[in-house]
């Protein structure tokens, strides 16, 4: 039987004052908040709120792998499992994980790949979980962006963290950073991430219909965003150490230049 | 203390049995005190209620997602609520991905007997349209950190979930389901506070709210649910056996206990306005 | 037959004897030649070249890669361009090297290293022992037993050496590294000073990288530590402290300590607010 209320998206997704819905501009990010060190029972882990989304990712390794067969007896495997709460969606989830999930494990695990020395650790594996406790738009974007954080807080040697985030194309123009609503009604998503220390790209898909000189500004845009929220990933991951030293140093930390 | 896989140190069970002799717990609580509760509720907005529970490092998060449907025959006009637990992964190195497994059944289970036969749920609130449309509540348990207790930290988060609960209150109008704008909430829903105690035993020796260390050593364990004054459920686990003069003791200390929780928590304080 | 009953006895009796001497008062530390680099972590928190500068990975430490040299915790990008670094730590410069000093990571065991082991699985050839690294250290019989105590005889030590009966699963044991590399599992010995089975105290685990700061510069935080909660303590390289004090009220002092230090390793000045915390404890728990 249906819900008492439906799960039903306006046409128009940009309002009369040319703001989206939820108020932003074409290229503004919603509001991010990042944290480290929030399981204390992992190896590193960080938790993400990023619009409505709210998302955990926790780091377990380097340790033997179950099933044993998996194991690479010359470099050490990464596996990632993204799973969704039965409660972060609209429509309850049934509680099993589905293809989806399998398929968005599957995408992100290639995506942190590159900036790790697997080599180092042959026979073993590195998990990460994610668990996304409240959706809104941007959920494999927020994962991937958060996973690389809990990988870094795990002190796992990387090249560089890992920053994603979800472009897209609503009523014909070009935004960044969509939100659920805009991710179901409009006419085009990409999400895309970007491996800092070579500035290549490493996931990218495209659902849509979309001009060539339109994916370009998508792309183009996508760099602006990418930097932004990587500053936020980057102080999240200094934030616990720096207030740390000031609480210690009654505010007085010295920052020597290089 | 040091990272606890599967295996407990010698050193270690015996360091927690010789202080506890001499009524010392190894992180300085009393034999009978609660780890510290953080309680934060509607944090979830997906969901129609939500809590974020943790009993010192044990953290569940908690959801509530409903659906229409019809009701057992034998009660039509009675809604319908089931609890899950899913022990994530990511919560302890203990814990292996893969379906729920005895563990997180049995806290889905211990939790559920506590709240249902407390007359916690108003089941008839939760009737559209008798013999048609009732509501199905589905309160989600996920386990984000595993240090101990689960089940009292998740009896807690599922009581809070329901309090803080805003279901959309539908009805039948031209045979089809409509809102009427309104929504049912825990005030509505929620009756009596049924708290579930658990205590555990090591070498003859009783305490509540047991940590990390000391459920992987304990014996056995003995999870009471209470509501002002009466006992609603008993769950025994473990293979540690219980006298008939310690399982009175405990009944009796469950429900002062409970009410000192009940008064402390202060819950209906975590009741959404809507 | 006597001889050997009596040589059996006496062998017996010396292994229940073998208590742990207790190690004076700076703890560990053996350099191999090898190993140099790794050992020199104990001064680095307090060396002058260590900044405070926290960096996280794909930080670029400095764009001037003709005058500086990629050291430990960096890369140089592919490039030639910049130097970055691999870890989240502090940046540190010795003389024209720049190297990054962890605040996390994992133990990765070699050659030398004192652990504190925990026997998690036995066969009738070897002994499993976690060991806090990627994966499990094996523990031959023959490396429990000291070399030249053997029995040559039947019913001797010499069925000792063979079989893993010494140890049961759940000991903790404070055993050598004496062999690690990337592709085999890591081999341990519990044969030489102050090594073998622990049978008292506690064991408390901290962040590896942590270990040098609670040690301190030439074992000064140690030091501090021992004098003012009484405590017995034993560190060991893969971030495991056994301690054992007069009551568990000091233990618990000792342990909230080490865990303050834990946090703080990154921060100046810590070994005299350590000072300053365990005595204002002391004070408020009303300990002495």
């Amino acid at each position: 039987m249906p819900l008492v209320i439906k799960d039903e998206y306006p046409e128009k997704l940009f309002r009369e004052d040319g703001k989206r819905l939820d108020g932003r501009d074409k290229y503004e990010l919603r509001p991010i908040k990042m944290e480290v060190g929030v399981i204390p029972n992992a190896d590193g882990s960080a938790y993400l709120e990023w619009g409505n989304n709210k998302i955990f990712a926790a780091v377990y390794g380097p340790r033997e792998v179950h099933p044993h067969h998996l194991a690479k007896p010359d470099r050490g495997i990464l596996r990632v499992f993204y799973r969704m709460a039965t409660f972060s969606v609209f429509d309850r989830k049934r509680p099993a994980p589905g293809r989806r999930e399998k398929e968005i494990s599957m995408i992100i695990a290639d995506c942190l790949e590159p900036v790790l020395f697997l080599e180092l650790y042959p026979g073993t594996a590195f998990e990460v979980f994610i668990e996304v406790m409240d959706a809104d738009g941007g959920t494999r974007c927020a994962s991937t962006t958060v996973a690389s954080l809990a990988l870094a807080d795990a002190g796992i040697p990387m090249k560089s963290l890992v920053t994603a985030v979800a472009m897209g194309k609503i009523n014909g123009e070009i935004v960044t950073d969509l939100s659920g609503i805009e991710d179901k009604a409009g006419e085009a998503d990409l999400p895309i991430a970007i491996t800092w220390f070579n500035e290549k790209i490493s996931l990218l898909q495209f659902d849509g219909d979309m001009e060539i000189e339109e994916l370009d500004e998508c792309l183009d845009r996508a760099r602006v965003a990418l930097k932004e929220i990587y500053e936020i990933q980057l102080q999240a991951l200094k934030k616990k150490y720096i207030e740390i030293q000031e609480e210690v140093s009654g505010g007085n930390v010295k920052n020597d230049e290089h | 203390m040091m990272n606890i896989k599967r295996v407990i140190s010698t050193i270690e069970k015996n360091y927690l049995i010789n202080n506890l002799k001499r009524e010392k717990r190894i992180d300085g609580r009393g034999l009978w005190d609660y780890r510290e509760w953080k309680i934060k509720s509607d944090v979830i907005t997906s969901a129609e209620g939500s809590a974020d529970v943790s009993l010192g490092e044990t953290r569940i998060i908690t959801g509530l997602k409903y659906e229409v449907g019809e009701p057992f025959p034998d009660v039509p006009d009675e809604g319908v609520c089931t609890i899950m637990a899913e022990l994530l992964p990511l919560a302890s190195p203990l814990f292996e991905r893969g379906p729920p497994d005895e563990q997180s059944i049995e806290l889905a289970r211990v939790v559920d007997r506590g709240i249902r036969h407390a007359d916690c749920i108003q089941t008839k609130k939760l009737c559209i349209k008798e013999n048609e449309a009732v509501y199905i509540l589905f309160v989600d348990m996920y386990v984000i950190n595993y240090s101990g207790n689960l089940i009292d930290a998740g009896g807690i988060s599922s009581l809070v979930t329901l309090i803080s609960s805003h279901i959309p209150e539908g009805k039948f109008e031209d045979g089809e389901l409509q809102w009427t704008g309104r929504y049912l909430t825990g005030d509505m829903i929620v009756k009596e506070l049924p708290i579930v105690l658990t205590f555990g035993k090591i070498d003859g020796m009783i305490f509540l709210d047991p940590s990390l260390p000391e459920e992987l050593i304990c014996d056995g364990r003995l999870s009471i649910a209470v509501t002002e004054n009466k006992v609603t459920s008993i769950q025994k686990s473990g293979s540690a056996t219980f006298s008939v003069d310690e399982i009175k003791m405990l009944s009796r200390k469950a429900i002062d206990l409970g009410a000192k929780l009940r008064k402390d928590l202060d819950l209906w304080q975590y009741k959404t306005e809507y | 037959m006597e001889f050997d009953e009596f040589n059996n006895e006496e062998e017996e009796e010396e292994e229940e004897e073998e208590e742990l001497e207790i190690p004076p008062e700076h703890e560990i530390i053996e350099h191999d030649s090898e190993g140099i680099e790794e050992h020199d972590e104990f001064d680095e928190f307090e060396d002058e070249e260590t900044t405070r500068d926290l960096v996280v990975p794909g930080e670029v430490l400095t764009t001037d890669t003709k005058n500086f040299i990629p050291g430990r915790g960096t890369l140089l990008t592919s490039d030639g361009s910049k130097i970055i670094s691999l870890n989240i730590g502090l940046k540190q410069i010795k003389k024209n090297y720049i190297n990054v000093i962890p605040l996390r990571g994992f133990y990765t065991p070699h050659p030398g290293d004192k652990v504190i082991a925990l026997v998690v699985d036995k066969n009738p050839v070897k002994y499993k022992c976690d060991i806090n690294a990627k994966q499990l250290a094996i523990l031959k019989p023959k490396n429990t037993v000291k070399r030249g105590k053997m029995r040559v005889l039947k019913g001797g030590s010499d069925q000792n050496s063979l079989t893993t009966n010494k140890y049961q699963i759940g000991d903790i044991l404070i055993a050598k590294v004496i062999s690690a590399d990337r592709l085999n599992k890591p081999e341990l010995t519990t044969v030489g000073k102050y090594l073998g089975k622990k049978t008292g105290g506690i064991v408390i685990s901290i962040d590896p990288p942590k270990i040098p700061r609670v040690i301190g510069r030439n074992g000064s935080m140690i030091k501090v530590l021992k004098r003012l909660t009484n405590c017995n303590i034993f560190i060991t390289q893969n971030g495991r402290i056994w301690i054992k004090g007069d009551d568990i009220e000091h233990e618990r002092l000792l342990i909230d300590a080490i865990k303050k230090i834990e946090r703080e390793a990154h921060t100046v000045g810590l070994t005299d607010r350590i000072t300053e915390f365990i005595e204002n404890e002391k004070r408020k728990r009303g300990i002495k």
